[in-house]
C-alpha cells in the first residue's frame, strides 16, 4: 500500500520552497541594476517556476489519492483547498506564460507577473499553513 | 503588453484552466469510484459489521485516552460531535497529531482505519 499522506508531505514542499525562490529571484533581478547578474537570477527563476509548476503535480496528484477525491472539504481542510487551487492554477498559468515569454517581457507584463508571482506565493504559503495545522493540530471544524 | 506576452498569457489561461478541469474531472471520478467500492462492500450487514470491528479496535486504542463512551477522557477530546469527514478522520488516525496523539499507522492499515471511521460515524 502506497503511504500517501508521507508522500504528499514529502511532494508539497518543492513547489512551496521552488515558488518562493523564484518569486524572490524575481524581485532581487529587478531590484538589481547590475545586468549579468540580473539575467542570471532571471534564468534561475524561470527553471525555479517551471520546476514548481511540475513538482506541483506530484504534490496534487498525492494530495487528491491521499483525500480519496475529496477535493473541497470542511475547516482547516476547505481553507487548505481553497488555497490550494488557485495556488495551483496561477502557478501552471504563470509558468506556461514564462515559458513563452522567456525574458522578453514588458514593463507592463514584468509588473503582472511580478504581482501574480506574489499572489500565487501567498496562496501557497496559506495552503501550505493550513495544511500543516491539519497534520499538527489535526485540523479545527467551522 | 507586447503581442508574445498576449500570446503567453493565453496560453497560461487555456493550459491552466485544461489542468484543473481535468484534476478535478480525475478526483470527482476517483471519488465515485472509491464510494460505489465501498457501497458494494459495505451492504447494511457489512457496514454493521465494520463498525463493530472499528468498536474493537476502538477499545483496544483509542478508549484509555478518549473515554469509553468515546465522551473524552483525561488525556482526550470527546469523538461524539465530530464534523470532520471520514477521509479527515482516516487522515488523523494515520498521521496523529503532533505532541497529542500517536500515529497508528503501523498498528492499523486502510480497512481497520476505514473500520474505527465507521465506527465513530456511528457516535453521531
Amino acid at each position: 500500500m502506497i503511504p500517501w499522506d508521507k508522500l504528499h508531505g514529502a511532494m508539497t514542499h518543492f513547489p512551496i520552497a521552488l515558488l518562493l525562490f523564484s518569486t524572490a529571484c524575481d524581485f532581487v533581478s529587478v531590484a538589481f541594476k547590475k545586468l549579468t547578474f540580473a539575467r542570471g537570477l532571471r534564468l534561475v527563476s524561470f527553471y525555479g517556476l517551471a520546476a514548481a509548476a511540475l513538482a506541483s503535480l506530484g504534490a496534487v496528484v498525492s494530495g487528491i489519492a491521499l483525500t480519496k477525491g475529496d477535493m473541497w472539504g470542511r475547516g482547516d481542510f476547505g481553507w487548505h483547498h481553497r488555497f490550494v487551487w488557485p495556488a495551483f492554477s496561477l502557478l501552471v498559468a504563470l509558468a506556461v506564460w514564462r515559458l513563452v515569454v522567456r525574458d522578453a517581457m514588458s514593463r507592463t507584463g514584468l509588473c503582472l507577473y511580478l504581482i501574480l508571482m506574489l499572489l500565487a506565493s501567498g496562496f501557497v504559503a496559506a495552503a501550505g499553513y493550513f495544511g500543516g495545522e491539519l497534520l499538527l493540530s489535526g485540523g479545527s471544524v467551522p | 503588453m507586447t503581442p508574445l506576452e498576449i500570446k503567453g498569457a493565453v496560453a497560461g489561461v487555456i493550459t491552466s484552466v485544461f489542468i484543473l478541469v481535468a484534476t478535478f474531472t480525475a478526483g470527482g471520478i476517483y471519488r465515485n469510484h472509491i464510494e460505489r467500492e465501498t457501497e458494494s462492500g459495505n451492504r447494511p450487514l457489512d457496514a454493521a459489521h465494520l463498525a463493530a470491528r472499528g468498536r474493537s479496535f476502538f477499545f483496544q486504542s483509542c478508549a484509555h485516552c478518549h473515554g469509553q463512551d468515546a465522551d473524552g477522557g483525561e488525556d482526550g477530546p470527546s469523538l461524539l460531535k465530530l464534523q470532520i469527514s471520514g477521509a479527515h478522520m482516516a487522515l488523523v488516525i494515520q498521521s496523529g497529531i503532533k505532541d497529542e496523539m500517536p500515529s497508528f499507522a503501523k498498528k492499523y492499515n486502510a480497512q481497520d482505519t476505514a473500520a474505527i471511521v465507521a465506527y465513530l460515524k456511528t457516535l453521531h
